[in-house]
């Protein structure tokens, strides 16, 4: 029986090697659907619209300058909540950053004058829920309310190098970068009336 | 092959066998709620995970526009607590899945090597897992950037590596437990 058990060896290391590759897989974490996350975000707006922006090379820039990131996407989404007047009551924008342990999607809330009404995180991944769960719990984006994207966007999660403080700054940036699209891309074009 | 038969396994090596296609038969069921939860098992559903992001506005039609706005209903958001997969996370899951099924196809096809099958039947069963592997990841990347038509194709690798999986546990097992050894 040389051969076989020779072949089973080789099955046993083979198995070994798969367990390390289907670890990788981390299977994403829905919080809240988009339509949830705009209803609760565009609270009070009677009439909902969607504008798309594509950014030019000097608002990429701008941005860039303003946050570090460049925005790559081929255009931008914000839901537009209007009330009976026609009058802007906020904005939402989707943004996604893909980390190591799989992407954090975060909806932001922005108020006509650029500033931040709220923001909800709509999905983690099985990894990173528990490092972002004890600031979801104190709903820890309110301190971010207010602020516009020149504001600071500084986390505390307990400090150090933890897990939650990365994942509560991952978040945080992503606050501050939706902000400064909808400064650039929407206010700074005249249509955010 | 070679005058070696699943028959004809010792104990021991029986035992790994099955208890290995059993292990595999698990993991695939848990990977088949995990798809159907989070991304769907029909070609629309795979499409709306996989699809580039089309403009909902104005914009799909004059792609140099810089700007669109429609009034939209709230029916026109997604409900649905799906995962959309964008290229990063394709690419995580293309490297892990490509690895981790070529390994588990590999691991199958080298059991069903031993199985008494005629050959031509052996060659046929034993490329599924594989070719349904590349089909679906392939699948994957043609839906988002060739055509989101093409998501049939991740539905039908799933298949094959199902139908593949299923013809190898089957007939292994038969192999294994239920056909009479015949003395080499």
């Amino acid at each position: 029986m040389k051969i076989p058990c020779r072949l089973l060896a080789a099955a046993l290391v083979s198995l070994c090697l798969v367990a390390p590759a289907r670890a990788h897989i981390t299977p994403p974490v829905v919080l809240v659907s988009d339509r949830d996350a705009v209803v609760s975000l565009l609270a009070g707006a009677r009439r909902f619209f969607v504008r798309e922006v594509r950014l030019t090379a000097a608002e990429k820039q701008a941005i860039r300058q303003q946050t570090g990131w460049t925005p790559e996407d081929d255009f931008y989404r914000f839901y537009i909540g209007r009330d009976d007047q026609g009058r802007v009551v906020a904005a939402t924008v989707f943004l996604t950053e893909f980390t190591i342990h799989g992407p954090v999607r975060v909806a932001v809330a922005l108020g006509p004058d650029g500033k931040i009404k709220g923001a909800t995180v709509v999905e983690l991944t099985e990894e990173t829920y528990p490092w972002v769960k004890p600031l979801l719990d104190r709903n820890f984006t309110r301190e971010y309310v207010g602020r516009d994207a020149r504001g600071t966007f500084a986390v505390s999660a307990g400090g150090g190098e933890s897990m939650a403080q990365f994942y509560g700054q991952v978040v945080a940036s992503l606050i501050q970068r939706a902000a400064a699209l909808y400064e650039t891309g929407v206010i700074k074009r005249g249509d955010a009336a | 092959m070679n005058g070696w038969h699943l028959s004809t396994l010792p104990l021991s090596a029986k035992v790994f066998c099955t208890l290995f296609l059993v292990g595999i038969g698990c993991g695939a069921l848990a990977a088949f709620v995990q798809a159907s939860t989070a991304v769907g098992l029909s070609p629309t559903a795979v499409e709306a995970s996989l699809a580039r992001e089309m403009p909902m506005t104005q914009m799909q039609m004059h792609h140099g526009q810089m700007s669109g706005e429609k009034e939209i209903t709230l029916g026109e958001i997604s409900s649905a607590a799906k995962v959309w997969i964008r290229t990063p996370l394709l690419i995580q899951t293309s490297h892990t899945h490509l690895f981790g099924q070529t390994l588990i196809a590999g691991l199958l096809g080298l059991i069903f090597l031993f199985a008494s099958v005629r050959e031509s039947i052996k060659t046929v069963i034993v490329a599924l897992p594989f070719v349904g592997t590349l089909l679906d990841i392939g699948g994957m990347w043609l839906t988002r950037f060739v055509s989101p038509s093409l998501s049939v194709l991740v539905i039908a690798g799933g298949t094959l590596f199902a139908l593949g999986y299923a013809l190898i546990t089957v007939i292994a097992l038969y192999d294994l437990w239920l056909r009479k050894e015949r003395l080499a």
